[in-house]
C-alpha cells in the first residue's frame, strides 16, 4: 500500500495542470457554444514560447509567463477577429471545420518555422525532486500545478464577482436576452474566447519544462481536455475541474496497473462510456447533447 | 435522368482517361483522385445524407486496410476476401457507433467518432503480437486479380472507378429514392419526422453503417494500392479531415461534390509540390497551411462548397430570363 500516497500525488498534480486546459475549453464552450478543436495548438504556441525565450534569451519559463500572458491574450483576441468572429452565428459544421482549420494552419506553421523535432526545456532544477512524505514528485510539476490552481481560481473569482464575468455568465445563460439587455455579444465572445486561449496558453508554458514540444504535441493533450469537459459537462466550470482530477486517476492508476502503453485507451473508453450513458456529463444538464447547443 | 449529365462526363473523362493517357504519373493521379473521392462519397453519406458529421472515419479506413492486409500476410488469403471482411467489421462497428450515438448530435458526434478512432490507432500500434505495431505492415506484391497484384495503373483506374460509380449511384439513390427523403427529413428536424412515422433511428444507423463499409472497401483497396500500411496514417485524425474535407470542398450533400472536391485536393498536392519541389517536412507543412487556410476561408464565404455554389449561378439565369 506504499504506493497509495505516490499515486494521490501524482493525480493530484496532473489533473491541476489538465484542469488548466479544460477550464479554457469549457469557458469558450459554454459562452460561445463553440467547439474549440484548435484548443491544443495554443496549448503547443505557449510551450514553444516557453522553449524559445529559454533558448534564445535564457529565460526561465516561469519568468516568461509575465510577458506570455498578455502575448498569448492578445493571440486569441486576434483569432477570434480574424478567424471566430464571421463565423460565430453560423452552424455547428461550420464551426466545427472552421476551428479543425485553424489547428491544421497552426500546426503547420509550427512544422514549418520550428521543424518536426522535438524541443526540450532543459531548466536548471529539471532533476530537482521534492519529497512528501513517501511520494516523490517532481519542483517543476508542483509550480506548475500551484500555478495551474491560482489561474484557475482567479478565472473563477473573475466570472463570479466581476461585472464583465457577469456579462459573461448571462451570455452564456441566454445570448438573445443578453443582447436585448444591452450587452455587446461580440465583445463578450472576443472576450471569452481570448480568456480561454489564455488559460491553455498559460498551461502550455507551464508544461514546457516538463514535456517535450513538437508542432503535434496538442492532440494528446486535447484529447484529454475534451474527457474532462465532456465528463464535467459541456460548459461546466466546477464540472471540468472535478473531471480533469477523475481523468487523471484513470491515467495514473492505469498506468501503475496496466502499463503506460495503454493507459489512453483507458480515458478514452472512459470517454466513449460516459457520451454512451450520460452525455450531458456528470453535472451538466441533461439533455443538452441532445439539443446539441 | 436530369441533372446527372455533369457526373456522366466526369465518369466518362475517367473512364477515358486510361485510353488516351499512358504517362503513370497522370494515371496514379486519376487512381488517387477516384480513391479520395470515394472515401469522401463514402463519408457523405453519413456526414452529408444523415447530417452525422464524423472525424472519425479514418477508423473504417484503417479496419479495411488492416483486414486487406492482415488476412493476407498472416493467412495467405486474398485481398478480396480481406475487403469483405473489413467491410463487414466496419458494417459492425458503424451500426454500434450508429446506435450508441444516436443521441449525440454536432459537435459531440465529432468527439465521440474521434475518440473511437483514437482507441484503434492505439490498439493497431500497440498490439505487436498481432497488427506489428507502430511499424506497420508491408502489403506482399502477389501478381494477378485475385491477389491484386497489379502494376498495370489501367486496371487500377478500372478497379476504383467501379468503386467510385457504385458510390455516386448510392449518393443518387439517397437523392432521388423515398428513403432518401426520409434521411433528409431526419437530418432537417429528426422531431418532426418521427412524429410523421419516419424510421428516424433506423435509418441513422443503416446511413452510419454503409458510409463505414464502404469507407472500409476504399481503405482495403487503397492498402493493396500503396503496398503499405501505416497506423499512425491510416486511423490519423488528419486522414479523417481530409474524407470530411473533400466532401465540404465539393458540396456537403451533393452527388457529385465529394469526387470534385478530391480533384481539387489532389490539384493543389500537386501544384504545390511542383511549385516548392522536393519532398520534406517544410513542402509538407507548406501544403497543408494552404489546407488549414483553405478550410476555415471556405467556411466563411461559402460553407455549401463548389456545386452548390456553381448550381445556384447556373439556375439564376434561366430564372432571370423568364421574369424579365
Amino acid at each position: 500500500m506504499h504506493v497509495v500516497p505516490q499515486l494521490l500525488v501524482s493525480t493530484i498534480l496532473l489533473g491541476g495542470i489538465y484542469a488548466l486546459i479544460a477550464v479554457g475549453l469549457t469557458l469558450i464552450f459554454g459562452v460561445m457554444r463553440v467547439v474549440n478543436f484548435a484548443h491544443g495548438e495554443f496549448l503547443m504556441l505557449g510551450m514553444y514560447l516557453a522553449f524559445w525565450a529559454f533558448a534564445l534569451l535564457h529565460l526561465d519559463p516561469y519568468v516568461t509567463l509575465v510577458v506570455s500572458l498578455p502575448l498569448i491574450f492578445g493571440l486569441g483576441w486576434l483569432s477570434y477577429r480574424a478567424v471566430m468572429r464571421p463565423v460565430i452565428h453560423a452552424s455547428h459544421n461550420v464551426q466545427i471545420f472552421t476551428t479543425v482549420g485553424l489547428s491544421i494552419a497552426l500546426q503547420n506553421v509550427a512544422l514549418v518555422l520550428w521543424s518536426a523535432d522535438s524541443q526540450f526545456v532543459r531548466t536548471g532544477y529539471y532533476t530537482v525532486v521534492v519529497r512528501m512524505g513517501s511520494a516523490v514528485l517532481n519542483l517543476a510539476q508542483l509550480i506548475a500545478f500551484a500555478v495551474a490552481v491560482l489561474t484557475t481560481a482567479a478565472l473563477f473569482a473573475f466570472l463570479r464577482w466581476s461585472y464583465t464575468g457577469k456579462l459573461m455568465r448571462a451570455t452564456a445563460q441566454d445570448r438573445a436576452v443578453a443582447s436585448l439587455m444591452g450587452i455587446d455579444t461580440g465583445r463578450v465572445f472576443a472576450l471569452t474566447w481570448a480568456v480561454g486561449i489564455t488559460c491553455v496558453g498559460v498551461a502550455g508554458v507551464l508544461l514546457a519544462p516538463i514535456y517535450p514540444v513538437y508542432p503535434t504535441v496538442g492532440l494528446q493533450f486535447v484529447l484529454i481536455a475534451f474527457v474532462a469537459v465532456v465528463l464535467g459537462g459541456l460548459g461546466d466550470m466546477a464540472g471540468a475541474l472535478i473531471a480533469s482530477l477523475i481523468v487523471a486517476a484513470v491515467e495514473v492508476i492505469g498506468s501503475y496497473v496496466i502499463g503506460t502503453a495503454w493507459k489512453e485507451v483507458l480515458y478514452l473508453l472512459l470517454f466513449i462510456g460516459i457520451l454512451v450513458v450520460r452525455p450531458a456529463g456528470l453535472f451538466g444538464q441533461r439533455g443538452a447533447e441532445a439539443i446539441g447547443t | 435522368m436530369k441533372g446527372t449529365w455533369p457526373a456522366v462526363a466526369f465518369f466518362a473523362i475517367a473512364a477515358l482517361w486510361p485510353v488516351v493517357v499512358r504517362d503513370p504519373f497522370l494515371l496514379d493521379s486519376l487512381v488517387l483522385i477516384l480513391l479520395w473521392g470515394s472515401t469522401a462519397a463514402a463519408w457523405n453519406v453519413a456526414g452529408g445524407y444523415a447530417g452525422q458529421v464524423s472525424l472519425g472515419h479514418a477508423a473504417f479506413f484503417g479496419l479495411g486496410a488492416y483486414s486487406a492486409a492482415l488476412l493476407g500476410t498472416k493467412w495467405g488469403l486474398s485481398p478480396w476476401i480481406g475487403l469483405l471482411v473489413g467491410a463487414v467489421l466496419a458494417t459492425g462497428f458503424g451500426i454500434l457507433l450508429g446506435f450508441l450515438s444516436n443521441r449525440l448530435r454536432g459537435p459531440y458526434f465529432a468527439l465521440a467518432t474521434i475518440a473511437f478512432s483514437q482507441v484503434l490507432l492505439i490498439v493497431a500500434s500497440r498490439w505487436r503480437g498481432f497488427t506489428s505495431g507502430s511499424e506497420g505492415i508491408p502489403v506482399p506484391f502477389r501478381p494477378g486479380f485475385w491477389t491484386l497484384g497489379i502494376t498495370d495503373k489501367r486496371i487500377w483506374v478500372a478497379i476504383v472507378l467501379v468503386l467510385a460509380i457504385g458510390l455516386y449511384l448510392v449518393e443518387l439513390y439517397l437523392e432521388r429514392s423515398r428513403r432518401g427523403f426520409q434521411l433528409a427529413a431526419v437530418r432537417e428536424d429528426e422531431d418532426a419526422a418521427l412524429s410523421l412515422g419516419v424510421p428516424a433511428l433506423w435509418l441513422k444507423v443503416a446511413a452510419i453503417a454503409a458510409s463505414a463499409a464502404l469507407t472500409a472497401v476504399a481503405g482495403a483497396l487503397w492498402a493493396q494500392y500503396v503496398g503499405f500500411v501505416d497506423p499512425l496514417y491510416v486511423f490519423s485524425v488528419d486522414l479523417s479531415v481530409r474524407f470530411a474535407l473533400a466532401a465540404i470542398l465539393g458540396g456537403i450533400g451533393t452527388a457529385l461534390g465529394p469526387f470534385l472536391g478530391a480533384a481539387l485536393i489532389l490539384l493543389l498536392e500537386t501544384y504545390l509540390r511542383a511549385r516548392f519541389g522536393g519532398i520534406g517536412a517544410g513542402l509538407v507543412g507548406i501544403y497543408l497551411i494552404i489546407y488549414g487556410t483553405a478550410l476555415v476561408l471556405m467556411m466563411r464565404f461559402a460553407p455549401q462548397g463548389i456545386v452548390p455554389w456553381v448550381g445556384e449561378r447556373f439556375r439564376r439565369r434561366p430564372a432571370a430570363g423568364s421574369a424579365s
